[in-house]
């Protein structure tokens, strides 16, 4: 059953939704700023990041509103740009029209809101018990807080479904929404996740060494993927959200198709919770081919995860070269967006079809010597106009998460 | 306390932490009815009760309340 990209939003350190995404792709730019105030954290040795720049978010009720910490806040917005792109808003059970079941949710987070995790223990301890706690507060912890809120906000009555695997969960959000509406029981998945920044995320990072240290003071030049000088990866924040559709749906509602997601796949290494896995690689990028019935002579862009870490990009580019060899035009959006977590799968989802519908593709930001662990694949170190057909983009988490997505062009 | 100061106070708190427009926060505006709150408003109004007035509100107390006066004689009660 061939599904549809309806609608997309994005929220992300580039900027408000998904035409200054893009546009800040374009312009080569970047949301990583210094963060000094970072300083005061014993052993935190990354003082960097990316966030999403200032929002109003007084569209959505309080009632609504009271619940959500900043990541369900990121998500509301994108997935309010997304189902309003998609014609959804109002009249199709969203927003105060009637909801159908035939609608799911699919959005996760790498957990709950750390910020709000943060305030609530620093007091339980303080306190010794739970005197004191807020009656919403939990309403922002628990795992499915952003899909939950989502839903709550804007009116869905389908299912809600939280996946959560860190780094690749709207990607993996996104591709078992592929899969939900193959079953046929469903005419639309609304897909992605979101994250917001804290300095926790960057010590999870920074604590394995993995998180950049060394271009504190120089956070232009923090985040470069596949580059000789690359030192870990910095974090960031967003919300990235796509409509899926069936094809069935999309034509029977007149609304137009900005890709197709052709396929994808979900694996896990089974081997080891931080250290990439160049086998699980290659099944997972075949997998997501054969699922998309492509070969890989078909792809025309191939969108890396590369997190600009040390030992991740090596294997990623090595396993590129395995399926690709040197044909497929490679970039990771990393040194642009730093890393969103639970955001980047969809915002890196959004941006191939944008590329795909653009004709152009967006080069690897700070990757000026190419690090020889990592060649042998065609690195695009300059923004080219071309046209293509096909897109992969993958993402890869701790635990062992492995997931391959294929986006085709319309037409 | 003067009540007067209570009444600011609360009223206060009700406007920036409920998003309640000040005119509405009249002593007969019913909590949930009038101003729209409910049970999950009502355990956060009791927390911004303790910390922003430092009195130490009972729970079972809070739940007999049911107008924006209720709450100001309830303060005041606590206040002393």
């Amino acid at each position: 059953m061939k599904v549809h990209i309806t609608g997309m939003g994005a929220m992300s350190s580039l900027g408000l939704g998904v035409g200054e995404f893009f546009e800040g792709l374009k312009a080569g730019r970047t949301g990583i700023t210094a963060r000094p105030e970072w300083k005061q954290y014993v052993g935190l040795h990354s003082h960097l990041g990316a966030s999403v720049p200032a929002y109003d978010i007084t569209q959505i009720p309080r009632s609504a509103r009271r619940t959500m910490s900043r990541m369900s806040e990121l998500a509301v917005v994108a997935t309010l740009e997304a189902v309003r792109g998609a014609d959804l808003l109002p009249g199709h059970g969203i927003g105060g029209g009637k909801s159908t079941p035939r609608i799911a949710i699919c959005l996760g987070s790498t957990s709950g809101s750390p910020d709000t995790l943060e305030t609530y223990f620093r007091k339980l301890i303080e306190r010794g018990g739970p005197e004191g706690q807020m009656g919403t507060t939990f309403f922002k912890v628990m795992n499915h807080s952003v899909a939950a809120n989502v839903a709550a906000a804007l009116g869905f009555v389908g299912p809600v479904i939280a996946p959560s695997s860190a780094c690749s969960t709207s990607a993996q959000a996104i591709i078992h929404g592929w899969e939900l509406l193959q079953t046929g029981l469903y005419d639309i998945v609304i897909a992605g996740g979101a994250d917001e920044l804290h300095y926790t995320s960057a010590a999870v990072f920074d604590v394995v060494l993995a998180a950049s240290r060394g271009f504190n003071d120089r956070p232009d030049e923090a985040s470069r993927p596949f580059d000789s000088r690359r030192d870990g990866l910095v974090v960031s924040e967003g919300a990235g959200v796509v409509v899926l559709e069936t094809e069935a749906s999309a034509r029977a509602r007149g609304v137009r198709s900005h890709a197709e997601l052709a396929g994808g796949a979900v694996i896990c290494d089974a081997n080891h919770m931080s250290q990439p896995n160049g086998e699980a690689m290659d099944t997972v990028m075949r997998l997501s081919l054969e699922r998309a019935r492509l070969q890989a002579e078909d792809i025309g862009y191939f969108n890396a995860h590369a997190t600009a870490t040390v030992q991740g990009d090596r294997e990623e580019a090595q396993a590129v070269r395995r399926i690709f060899g040197d044909r497929v035009p490679v970039s990771s959006l990393k040194g642009h967006l730093g890393h969103s977590l639970a955001a980047c799968g969809a915002l890196e989802a959004i941006a191939c079809v944008k590329m795909l519908e653009e004709s152009v593709l967006i080069p690897t930001r700070n990757l000026q010597e190419i690090d020889p662990e990592c060649a042998g694949i065609q690195h695009l170190q300059a923004l080219e106009k071309r046209s293509f057909r096909h897109a992969i983009s993958t993402n890869f988490a701790f635990g062992g998460m492995n997931t391959s997505l294929v986006v085709s062009g319309i037409n | 306390m003067t009540r007067g100061e209570i009444v600011a106070k609360v009223n206060a708190l009700m406007h920036e932490g409920f998003e309640i427009p000040m005119e509405k926060l009249k002593p007969e505006a019913t909590l949930f009815d009038e101003l729209k709150l409910d049970s999950l408003d009502a355990v956060d109004m009791l927390v911004h009760l303790e910390e922003k007035l430092q009195i130490k509100v009972d729970a079972e107390r809070l739940q007999a309340v049911r107008t924006m006066e209720d709450v100001y004689t309830l303060v005041a009660d606590l206040a002393g």
